[in-house]
């Protein structure tokens, strides 16, 4: 039984439950689309509903993962197998707002979120929407869960605060961000000397001259900046540096937007969104993070995770991968190691930040240090501005 | 208008297998003229539709691949400037006015078409793929959402050039780097998994014309359990063919442990790939079935066996 009596309604309400519930981003134009794709399909057939307005609705892989389960929730509420029109009648008058179910919606769609996260990891095998019992897809809860229980892991209500950062950093960070460049881009910029000769601008510009090209034009390739990705270290031991790291990670998000932060100690979790508000002046809590700040660390499986989960899409040649931790790990060095061969395989460059090379007689001999350093390009610490402009200098790309 | 089951079956007849879903998008995206993105693993047919679905409309396919670099010069036209320049000179001595001279130096003559013209200026709607958009810069994306919300382009010599017919458009992309909100909000969106098993061996028959059942039984499965381990780099349909296509070159009727060791190089691209194949090699062995894993050991030196018909070994 229908929310409501007609089948535009019924669409809209729709729309607004994935919009308030799932996060999608729907405007008047895709319900409009939606109307006009269901003229063309054949209103008798669920399933073709459902494929028809998928592709309009959804428009992220996360979006599809968690469509049908919406499209479900929405048009066959109840158990499965008993007839809808047995149960009893939901339908509403049109004009009545949905009921208020706000404070849910939020810890459901994160929830939800995670899950599809979960299948995103998982579904290299398989279709997104085909839920499959892969080895790996297993290994990833019970990892989580034996962690959740660890005597390392602390209460979650200590969310560290963003710190607010001074024109001092955000400088510093620019600087950062221009020194590092990886050769030049592919694109041919015009600018007022260069290696190309530009005909098109040239015989343009001689058109105030009486159509006699007299002033030439160039073209030259513009520096190539990378992407960065920094991930922080949130565990206990490293609670006096935390600030600092922050710190450079508001830092950079001002000075660059191809910056994504995650924090991570025994899972891991993308803070990009906090951290880039925070760049913008507002007071930011990281109160999200459940398991991933004050405890101990997986170093290894929260790179893996990471790499399974973000890798394709923001680690490539021109990706600069910053690590801020002081590589005490409670997991498998070997983990780690497969790990850290992968991200230097694919990245342009990997800088470790390490507190503990402040102090004085430090050799990187822990296990999880040891099996990563080879894999490190540049193995140095922060703590300072000038530091982090000099960083810009010992990072070694690979162009 | 031709609906889902319609274009399901029509690809089929080229040998391209799509599910409900992608025949639905495609469907919806003829109806509404948007264009369509496909994402999904690399290997899964993506650029293949276009292709196939330019056959399947009988209208010209044109690409434009997306690269680093790549700006809006090379995307949509260029005057031929030395072309111009020469008849310039050449042009000199004769009689016409400056403004006729003028007039055909900057006709369509001398103008480069670039993809995203040419697919707006042509007397059918031919079918544009974008292919791996994600390839090019943030900055030629948005050039792109110009272009396809407006359908239109001006030339300043020549005046703004609208569409007569709207092409349809695909674009693809393999997730190397997010794309933009605003170009997915244009778009439909659809994403294409690896296929099942069952669709997998409807895929090798129908592009592997004689293979048999058993053979196309085994790449497939094979393929699937490949694609559930933690490999590198995973592999696609299009290695399954290329993998069939190797085995019916070799004339083998049924996979076994050596002819996948050595036909190997056609499904795993990474050398690391092979160390964890190796690793979990129990759940492979019961795809590759009743040939025992110690025939190596027990029956003879394999590098002599060529094709399994010229060497009296004992087999079941």
């Amino acid at each position: 039984m229908y929310p409501f009596a007609s089948l535009p309604e019924n669409l809209a309400a729709f729309c607004e439950a994935l919009r308030r519930e799932d996060g999608f981003r729907i405007g008047p134009g895709e319900l409009h689309d939606a109307a006009r794709a269901l003229d063309v399909v054949d209103l008798a057939n669920e399933r073709a509903i459902r494929h028809a307005l998928r592709p309009i609705l959804a428009g992220t892989l996360d979006d599809v993962t968690v469509f049908d389960d919406a499209f479900t929730r929405f048009f066959f509420p109840g158990p499965a197998g008993v007839r809808q029109d047995q149960l009893p009648s939901t339908r509403r008058e049109p004009g009545t707002d949905a009921e208020g179910r706000d404070s849910d919606a939020d810890h459901a769609r994160h929830a939800r979120r995670s899950g599809a996260d979960a299948d995103d990891v998982s579904g290299r095998g398989s279709g997104p929407m085909i839920p499959i019992q892969s080895s790996e897809g297993l290994e990833e809860p019970t990892m989580f869960a034996a962690s959740s229980y660890s005597p390392l892991d602390a209460n979650a209500s200590d969310a560290p605060e963003l710190p607010r950062i001074e024109q001092a950093w955000c400088d510093a960070a620019r600087l950062f961000v221009r020194r590092l460049h990886l050769g030049l881009s592919r694109r041919w910029r015009p600018a007022s000397r260069g290696r190309r000769f530009d005909l098109r601008r040239t015989l343009r510009a001689g058109l105030q001259t009486g159509g006699e090209a007299l002033s030439a034009r160039w073209l030259r390739r513009p520096h190539h900046a990378p992407r960065i990705v920094l991930l922080v270290d949130g565990s206990r031991s490293m609670s006096a540096y935390t600030r600092t790291t922050l710190t450079i990670a508001v830092a950079l998000a001002s000075a660059t937007m191809r910056v994504e932060v995650f924090t991570f100690s025994t899972r891991l979790q993308r803070v990009t969104a906090d951290v880039r508000r925070a760049a913008a002046g507002e007071l930011r809590r990281l109160d999200r993070l459940h398991h991933a700040w004050a405890g101990g660390t997986t170093i290894g499986a929260c790179l893996r995770d990471f790499l399974r989960r973000f890798g394709e899409r923001m680690v490539g040649r021109d990706t600069v991968v910053m690590i801020a931790s002081d590589g005490l790990d409670v997991g498998v060095p070997d983990m780690l190691r497969d790990a850290m061969r992968e991200l230097h395989r694919r990245s342009a460059a990997v800088v470790w930040l390490n507190p503990l090379l402040e102090t004085e007689g430090y050799e990187p001999t822990a296990a999880g240090m040891k099996a990563a350093r080879p894999h490190v390009t540049t193995f140095t610490n922060v703590s300072d501005q000038a530091g982090l402009v000099r960083l810009s200098r010992m990072v070694r790309l690979r162009a | 208008m031709i609906d889902a089951a319609a274009i399901h079956d029509r690809f089929r007849e080229r040998g391209f297998i799509v599910d409900e879903a992608f025949a639905t998008a495609l469907q919806i995206m003829l109806a509404l003229e948007k264009p369509l993105l496909i994402e999904g693993p690399a290997g899964v047919g993506k650029t293949e539709s276009a292709k196939v679905l330019a056959e399947v409309l009988g209208t010209e396919l044109i690409r434009l691949q997306c690269y680093e670099g790549l700006d809006a010069m090379a995307a949509l036209y260029e005057w031929n400037y030395p072309r111009q320049m020469l008849h310039a000179r050449l042009s000199e001595a004769e009689g016409s006015s400056l403004d006729e001279r003028e007039a055909y130096m900057f006709s369509e003559k001398f103008l480069l078409k670039r993809p995203l013209l040419d697919a707006i200026t042509r007397d059918r709607s031919p079918v544009l793929l974008v292919d791996e958009v994600d390839r090019a810069d943030e900055a030629f994306e948005a050039f792109l959402l110009e272009v396809l919300a407006e359908w239109q382009v001006t030339i300043p010599e020549l005046g703004t050039i609208r569409a007569r017919h709207k092409p349809h458009v695909i674009l693809t992309s393999n997730r190397t780097r997010e794309l933009s909100d605003a170009l997915r909000r244009r778009c439909l969106f659809v994403w294409i998994p690896y296929p099942s098993l069952a669709q997998e061996i409807e895929i090798l028959h129908a592009r592997v014309p004689g293979l048999s059942d058993r053979l196309a039984q085994q790449i497939a499965q094979i393929m699937q359990a490949l694609r559930g381990l933690p490999l590198q780099k995973a592999p696609g349909v299009a290695e399954s063919l290329d993998w069939a296509m190797a085995l019916m070159s070799l004339h083998r009727e049924h996979l076994d442990a050596p002819t996948l060791e050595r036909t190997l190089g056609c499904v795993l691209k990474v050398h690391e790939d092979r160390g964890v194949m190796h690793a979990h090699h129990a759940a492979l062995d019961p795809i590759l079935g009743d040939v025992p894993a110690n025939l190596e050991s027990g029956g003879y030196s394999l590098d002599t066996d060529f094709g399994f018909g010229s060497v009296s070994a004992p087999r079941r």
